[in-house]
């Protein structure tokens, strides 16, 4: 790790061994707190977890859980691909044009965020029912989203949308338009500078986009549910075992899903790490 | 080869107003005015990334209106130098060539020709973003250049380089514009570079045109006293003409009458431009020189920078001369030192008579 300026490395004043930042100290101490939820909550089911490995085993060796996580890493996948294809060009649009029409777009984009999701899924179902607006006439050509996986990725696509449309537009303002309008200058359309100049420049922000869209895309249960119970999504395996089976075995179901989850984002970030990082010093 | 004819511009709460410009094929035209004036605008436009909302933009006679940036072949170089941070020096001048489909083989004999010529072979393979201001500064020029533009653009090129980089690369400047003929337009604020390097050049103040003609004639007679005090006329003292023969004219500044060399009407309310180094300043003892404008004065600031030292004097009106630091030291200068002022009356430039204010009658 380089050292910013400004950084401090931990609580020591720069130069002094014995001068103590009391102010860091202080904000140290109270955001610790907060921290340590989600350490308290990993360490007890970890704990909890290990002390009956075999059991452990013989959970996530079970092909309904492998199944279930597939499908839900699957399903985050193709939604965030649609996001992708969509997102990516509307993110440009919102980012480059100032018109009255943005804000209802924003908005449009952002209504997810704020709806509880219960709400969210029943505006997805009632759109894609089998009587609904568009699922009737998709009925029709035999596309069926009620209890289908196509269900699970509409859901997952609905509440997804703010975190991925976001992003990429902050990181479509952050490239400057001077540079965009030397491309055109030097013989680029504006569909070539965007491709050359604007995409690799934003690389970064898009795959955040697309880890944060997907993160979001996984972890949904309400909206999900209310289309598709069916085929469960791990979610929703979860919740079943919890009131079928009980705490012992939806919690091992859940620590199976926390192993996998860490596993790829660390994958992911890792393979990242230098993607779209232009101002190393050589 | 490119004119303005009336060209209009509104961009949130600015507007270009009507300018007309006209820049011809090998040029070395500056475009000057305070910051906000609009410059960066008009190069815009050249370029063809901004359309008029009225007027028209003519390259060569014809309306270019229309025509996207793309298909101009107008090299523009923005002040921030707007070098693309994902590719390295090579790419970046290779882009341009790239985008106009040339042969490979002609890509990458240009790009090292280019790079020779500016002397960044050595950073081929580097990130831009790893380079200094005045590297980054070369690969723009020669990334520009390497569409064989008709016309370069250039928003205060050197306005972010050291004083040592920036007179290097003044030299090359010239040295692109004269022995490549190629048209330049440059926009800058400091008058240091369209001194040294203009032919011709436009005034352009709150988006309006208020000068354009050659640089030596603009900082000889400019038209306006906003103009004037922008290239640098640090006195300009408002008069009356009491009397005019033979195109010397007596004109009262208050207490003292100043001879000057013009044609005006008695009466009439003119302003008069001074440089403060046409100004010479004597002890007070008597003597005279031959120049015809003598006045008798008090300093009253005195403001050293380096070798020379800035005046502030009391002649009725407060006036500003430059004299050298030594002459401070010899003659003893300092606040409240009484001095005689003087100055030819061929170094006095005057504005024509300004548009009477409308005056309010019922006072």
């Amino acid at each position: 790790m380089k050292d910013t300026p400004g950084k401090r490395r931990w609580i020591k004043m720069r130069g002094s061994a014995d001068q103590l930042d009391w102010c860091l100290i202080g904000f140290s101490l109270i955001g610790g707190m907060l921290v340590l939820l989600p350490l308290l909550a990993l360490l007890n089911i970890t704990i909890g977890q290990l002390a009956d490995i075999p059991f452990l085993i013989s959970i996530a060796t079970q092909k309904q859980v492998i199944d279930s996580i597939l499908l839900t890493f699957g399903a985050g996948l193709v939604a965030v691909i649609i996001l992708v294809i969509f997102g990516t060009p509307l993110s440009y649009v919102l980012a480059r044009t100032q018109s009255r029409f943005n804000q209802v777009v924003e908005s449009l984009i952002d209504l997810p965020l704020v709806l509880p999701h219960t709400v969210a899924g029943l505006m997805v179902y009632i759109l894609f029912m089998q009587r609904g607006l568009i699922g009737a006439p998709l009925k029709e050509m035999g596309i069926v989203f009620e209890d289908a996986f196509l269900g699970i990725v509409v859901a997952m696509l609905f509440v997804a949308m703010p975190f991925y449309v976001n992003t990429v537009r902050e990181g479509f303002q952050k490239v400057p338009l001077h540079m965009e309008n030397v491309a055109r200058t030097l013989g680029a359309t504006r569909l070539q500078a965007f491709c050359f100049i604007v995409l690799p420049s934003s690389i970064r922000h898009i795959f955040n986009g697309c880890i944060l869209a997907w993160g979001r895309a996984i972890s949904e249960f309400a909206a999900v549910i209310m289309i598709a119970y069916y085929p469960m999504i791990i979610s929703t395996l979860i919740y079943y075992r919890f009131t079928t089976s009980g705490i012992k075995e939806s919690s091992a179901v859940a620590f199976v899903m926390i192993v996998a989850c860490f596993a790829v984002f660390l994958i992911l970030r890792s393979l990242t790490r230098y993607l779209g990082r232009y101002d190393d010093r050589v | 080869m490119i004119e303005f004819d009336r060209v209009s511009i509104a961009l949130g709460d600015f507007l270009l107003d009507e300018v007309s410009l006209s820049i011809q094929k090998g040029d070395y035209y500056f475009i000057m005015g305070p910051s906000g004036a609009g410059k960066t605008i008009i190069l815009e436009a050249i370029s063809g990334l901004l359309v008029p909302d009225s007027g028209r933009i003519l390259q060569d006679g014809k309306d270019v209106r229309g025509i996207p940036p793309e298909k101009r072949r107008i090299g523009l170089v923005y002040q921030d130098y707007s070098l693309f941070p994902h590719m390295t020096v090579e790419k970046n001048i290779a882009f341009g060539m790239k985008m106009r489909r040339l042969p490979a083989l002609e890509i990458g004999h240009q790009v090292n020709t280019l790079m020779k010529q500016f002397e960044i072979t050595h950073l081929a393979c580097r990130a831009p973003l790893t380079l200094s201001g005045g590297e980054q500064q070369r690969v723009a020029i020669a990334r520009a250049l390497a569409i064989d533009p008709e016309l370069l653009l250039l928003d205060e090129p050197l306005s972010a380089l050291d004083p040592i980089t920036r007179d290097r690369f003044i030299e090359e400047l010239r040295s692109i514009h004269r022995d490549q003929g190629l048209t330049i337009v440059h926009v800058t604020h400091d008058r240091r570079d369209a001194t040294s390097l203009g032919t011709r050049m436009a005034m352009i103040i709150d988006g309006r045109l208020a000068q354009e003609d050659r640089v030596d004639t603009i900082f000889a007679s400019p038209c306006s006293e906003r103009v004037a005090r922008f290239i640098g006329f640090e006195n300009i003292l408002k008069g009356t003409v009491i009397s005019c023969e033979d195109g010397l004219c007596m004109v009262d500044i208050g207490k003292n009458r100043v001879a000057v060399m013009a044609g005006a009407k008695p009466a009439s309310r003119i302003a008069l431009c001074i440089r403060a180094d046409d100004i010479t300043v004597l002890k007070h003892d008597g003597n005279k020189t031959s120049a015809r404008n003598n006045f008798d004065g008090t300093i009253i600031q005195k403001t050293i920078s380096g070798s020379l030292a800035l005046l502030s004097i009391d002649i009725g009106v407060e006036i500003t001369a430059v004299v050298t630091t030594k002459s401070v030291e010899e003659l003893a200068f300092d606040t409240g030192t009484p001095v005689c002022v003087s100055f030819k009356a061929t170094a006095v430039h005057v504005l024509p008579p300004q548009v009477p204010e409308t005056r309010n009658l019922t006072t």
